[in-house]
């Protein structure tokens, strides 16, 4: 009888020991990302001693892994530098883009730092800080394409990022959208994709930001592309905060405003574009 | 070339450890629960056989990345607070236990009666007949559908890119994302396949060991 309800027994004792010792290893950060959930101030963000940055780790040249693994980019450049400067560490945590807002407001990140436009939609959701860099939604094509303005879009396959402002800049114009074949367009997952089916030919234009797409197009060759003169607006990039932090905000504004005056903010950017794009 | 692909491994590396992480501790903990999700389901208790029955139906009838999603990001709104890889693991073994048990259901209920009756007249107790002549049987006949389940898991750890870890797929994305280029994705693609080939090979040798009437 005793052998029966041994070896259930020690199955169970397993299991158990188990899932102890994994909650034990992660337990830290299980507790830390508690306190996160709880903190609004930035004496929350003091006891804890860093605050976390989330970012898309595809999106190049904004924030993304090296050859090496290690996190680099012009807006992990720049997170490192502000808080340098406000005197806290840094951690920088990859996150699904589309999940970014849920990330921030369960308290799992304290900051939205990845190209992130501002837009009237997220301002409902999180507090920005001011713009820091502009950026225009650029038309791109491939260079022998008879494709010259906006109106020669009709009829044509247009391509976005799914859930990017370049989704929303076309979506502004809804009467130019409606044109386009299938009268939407194409969405993919990321601007490479959406590049790679332009070459392919399925694609005759991609819409995208300017930043991103100039890096895509360097890598993937200049010769092959052209970009329209014409673009679907202009727009600007911030820093997404959670709208009770509104400490933390005002000390990335005065740390971004001192790198900007001091010269810092315009080496940072020419090392990543070449030029100081700052605005 | 060579050196562009020698480039991509050590992120690969961090990645793949991830991905195994992930499927080795799905599988430590899903299996055995299976078996407890089987024999609940078979319960002669209604209220425990309906329950798990309902378990079943949600875990298999929604989309696995919507029980990562809500157990990471949704849960907290309660108050329980995962970190990453736990709400990953948690999500993928709740996922997985559902499916094993209805592999290990079909493969319990696949022993014929005579044998129960057999094993109550050798003076065998319930619990002893199922552990000792039961249960090796059903292990044996599962094996074919836990191999498939298997290999789908690991390809299913893909998914917890969602609740931001970075596994196999993950860090070829962001290569190719950095690179402009399909390459890295192949070598994902090959890292896959590997791991594939190498658990064929390892559940096909269970397979033998355990047909030793065949």
């Amino acid at each position: 009888m005793k052998k029966r309800f041994k070896g259930a027994l020690l199955v169970l004792v397993v299991l158990i020991s188990i899932i102890v010792i994994l909650t034990g290893c992660t337990g830290a950060a299980g507790s830390q990302a508690t306190d996160n959930t709880k903190s609004t101030g930035f004496e929350k963000l003091q006891e804890i001693g860093y605050v976390t940055v989330g970012f898309d780790d595809t999106f190049v040249p904004m924030g993304f892994k090296n050859e090496n693994g290690e996190i680099v980019g012009f807006d992990i450049d720049l997170a490192k530098e502000v808080f340098k400067r406000i005197g806290i560490e840094v951690k920088f945590q990859p996150i699904d883009w589309s999940m970014k807002e849920t990330e921030l407001n369960t308290g799992n990140i304290d900051l939205i730092w990845n190209g992130y436009t501002i837009t009237d939609e997220r301002k409902e959701k999180v507090a920005f800080t001011k713009p820091y860099l502009e950026n225009r939604q650029i038309i791109i094509t491939l260079a022998d394409s008879d494709i010259n303005s906006k109106a020669n879009l009709k009829g044509k396959t247009v391509a976005a990022q799914n859930g990017s402002s370049s989704l929303d800049a076309i979506n502004s114009e809804p009467e130019l959208a409606a044109t386009f074949k299938d009268g939407a367009p194409v969405l993919f997952d990321t601007n490479n994709e959406a590049l790679m089916d332009l070459e392919a030919k399925r694609t005759d234009a991609v819409v995208a930001d300017e930043i991103l797409a100039r890096y895509y197009i360097a890598e993937r060759g200049q010769e092959k592309y052209k970009v329209l003169d014409q673009d679907f607006g202009k727009e600007e990039y911030g820093i997404g905060i959670r709208k009770e932090d509104t400490e933390l905000l005002e000390k990335v504004n005065k740390a971004l405003d001192e790198m900007r005056s001091d010269g810092t903010f315009a080496k940072i950017s020419e090392q990543w574009f070449g030029a100081n794009i700052e605005k | 070339m060579l050196n562009y692909l020698l480039s991509l491994l050590p992120s690969m590396f961090e990645g793949l450890t991830l991905t195994l992480k992930v499927f080795t501790l799905t599988m430590m903990l899903s299996l055995p629960m299976g078996i407890f999700v089987a024999l609940g389901r078979l319960s002669k208790i209604k209220v425990i056989s309906r329950c798990v029955k309902i378990y079943i139906w949600i875990m298999r009838g929604t989309p696995l990345i919507l029980q990562l999603v809500f157990i990471f990001f949704g849960l907290p709104l309660v108050g329980i607070t995962f970190d990453r890889f736990q709400a990953a693991l948690i999500a993928f073994t709740l996922n997985y236990a559902a499916y094993f048990g209805e592999i290990f259901r079909a493969g319990i209920q696949s022993i014929e009666l005579g044998q129960y009756e057999a094993a109550k007249v050798l003076g065998f107790g319930p619990i002893k007949a199922f552990t000792r002549i039961v249960l090796p049987q059903v292990l044996k006949r599962v094996l074919p559908p836990v191999s498939n389940e298997v290999i789908t898991l690991i390809k299913d750890t893909s998914l917890v890119y969602v609740v931001g870890l970075g596994e196999l797929l993950r860090s070829g994305k962001i290569a190719s994302n950095r690179d402009a280029s399909l390459v890295p994705l192949i070598v994902v693609a090959f890292f896959y396949l590997m791991l594939t080939a190498i658990l064929t090979k390892a559940l096909k040798l269970c397979e033998d060991k355990y047909s030793y009437y065949h």
